[in-house]
């Protein structure tokens, strides 16, 4: 392994880190649109969603990158691979993360909605100043959780030519024909991604607590 | 979370699901484009591959090797812009089936299976199966020695796909096909044989070549397991005249002195037998392997 193979896997380290940011960034407010959506029983929107969730947890990401990326063109939607990737990525967490996010609103006391009722406060009030604020942090840990899968599933989208981390491996390997080193080197880089998230959870969760006093 | 740690091992028969679906699904044409569209729209779009030493794969985030020569070479020789896209062998075929792009300039091996739904143009290398080996064992001196020996192929690859040959060699002998191992790519393959979870592999004269170039004191190159195979591009059944047009690319370059090059280059040795017409069926491939 020279400076070059360690510059290949810190630019895949990269990829794999701001791809799965926008996914990410995307995927949970979907994911809680989705799962308001849902609880809000919406006829037709209701089952559409309970459709999408089971198809979004049920299909292989492999499956789902390539069918985008080679099926986007055939309905006249030139997709480039950053593009399809992401969109990828974005369409599964939101269905993991709905569920995390229904959860939550699920056991989400109904006395307290009905005393800001009582107070006069209208619905989107209370979802704002009541419900968001708790149940943010009751969803943070399975949330991150999610985020954290995400970041380990992500090689997936690799198939459709995008050089993410473990992409970066085989590359390296495929020249070198020792693909242990690589491998070794982007352990460590994935660990510092993950640990990153982690990190960033203890934080928020602590600050959350704190206002929560 | 399962289904997601398998989806990291989907096999590339799911992956060709995926490409056929989405054929099934939107019937209408593709934008893989017949020679008059793309010298209408411009630019023709090529598919290469990045982990296939020596034919083409990335060092320090460059791409290299034979086919990126050679897509240089097409470069000058085209009258329309050539726009080369690079991603791995598994979803490679199914794009390009798909018509996502218009050819995969790449050493894929002509088989049965891909006859089917692939025309190829002439070959430009060839591809004979041989057998590799640790240094080190000395059980394994001939063929004869592979006897309910332990082998790693890929996944879908026409290495796979001619084991029987290797099987009818050992039968002759008194001897069978041992286990049989299949994984995603080749450098996982070379790994297990070196720590010994391996006997030994099959691949393509070229690829073991450069192998041992890199690694000679771990493995050692054997003997033929297969009859003769070609290495060349693959071009969508339906899209005729570009593979006219690749065809006449193909005798450019060798009329040129340009393919004898560039396989001394990359190869280290050139292929003066062979074929010089595409390749459009079960039936002609045999004819040209020298198969029963």
């Amino acid at each position: 392994m020279d400076q070059a193979a360690l510059y290949t896997l810190l630019l895949g380290a990269w990829t794999t880190a701001w791809i799965s940011a926008v996914a990410i960034a995307g995927g949970v407010p979907l994911g809680l649109a989705l799962a308001l959506l849902r609880e809000a029983r919406v006829p037709a929107v209701g089952q559409l969603i309970v459709l999408y969730v089971s198809l979004g947890r049920a299909t292989p990401l492999v499956t789902l990158v390539l069918f985008i990326f080679v099926g986007a063109p055939l309905l006249g939607i030139p997709l480039e691979r950053y593009t399809a990737a992401i969109v990828t990525l974005l369409l599964n967490t939101a269905a993991f993360n709905a569920e995390v996010w229904r959860a939550a609103i699920r056991s989400f006391p109904q006395e307290q909605v009905d005393a800001a009722r009582a107070a006069g406060m209208t619905r989107a009030l209370i979802f704002r100043r009541i419900m968001l604020p708790q149940i943010w942090i009751t969803s943070l840990p399975g949330l991150v959780n999610e985020m954290t899968l995400l970041v380990k599933a992500s090689p997936a989208v690799a198939v459709i030519g995008i050089v993410d981390l473990t992409r970066a491996t085989n590359r390296i390997s495929a020249v070198t024909y020792e693909p242990l080193p690589p491998i070794l080197v982007a352990a460590a880089l994935y660990l510092v991604v993950i640990g990153t998230l982690v990190r960033l959870q203890r934080l928020l969760d602590a600050r959350a607590q704190r206002l929560a006093m | 979370m399962s289904l997601r740690f398998l989806s990291s091992l989907v096999s590339r028969r799911t992956v060709l699901g995926a490409g056929l679906l989405a054929l099934v699904l939107v019937p209408a044409a593709g934008s893989a484009g017949s020679l008059k569209e793309i010298q209408a729209r411009g630019y023709m779009t090529v598919a290469t591959e990045d982990d296939y030493a020596p034919f083409e794969f990335v060092e320090g985030g460059k791409p290299k090797g034979f086919h990126h020569d050679v897509v240089a070479e097409l470069r000058k020789y085209a009258k329309f812009e050539i726009r080369q896209e690079i991603l791995p062998w598994t979803g490679l075929l199914a794009a390009v089936s798909t018509g996502k792009y218009d050819t995969a300039i790449t050493g894929s091996i002509v088989s049965q299976e891909r006859l089917q739904v692939f025309n190829f143009a002439p070959p430009i290398a060839g591809a004979t199966h041989y057998y590799i080996k640790r240094v080190k064992d000395n059980r394994i001196r001939s063929v004869g020695d592979l006897n309910g020996l332990t082998v790693g192929v890929q996944a879908g690859s026409v290495l796979l796909s001619r084991l029987p040959e290797l099987a009818a060699m050992l039968k002759k002998s008194g001897g069978k096909l041992g286990k049989v191992v299949e994984y995603t790519s080749y450098p996982e393959i070379y790994e297990d044989l070196a720590n010994g979870r391996l006997d030994y592999a099959v691949n393509g004269i070229i690829n073991a070549t450069a192998l041992v170039k890199e690694r000679g004191n771990v493995f050692a190159i054997g003997q033929p397991v297969s009859g003769a195979g070609f290495h060349a591009w693959p071009v969508p059944k339906a899209n005729e005249d570009l593979l006219a047009y690749l065809t006449k690319f193909v005798a450019h370059l060798r009329q040129t002195g340009k393919l004898a090059e560039l396989q001394k280059k990359w190869f280290g040795t050139t292929f003066p037998d062979l074929p010089t017409q595409s390749i459009r069926s079960f039936e002609q491939y045999k004819k040209l392997a020298g198969l029963e």
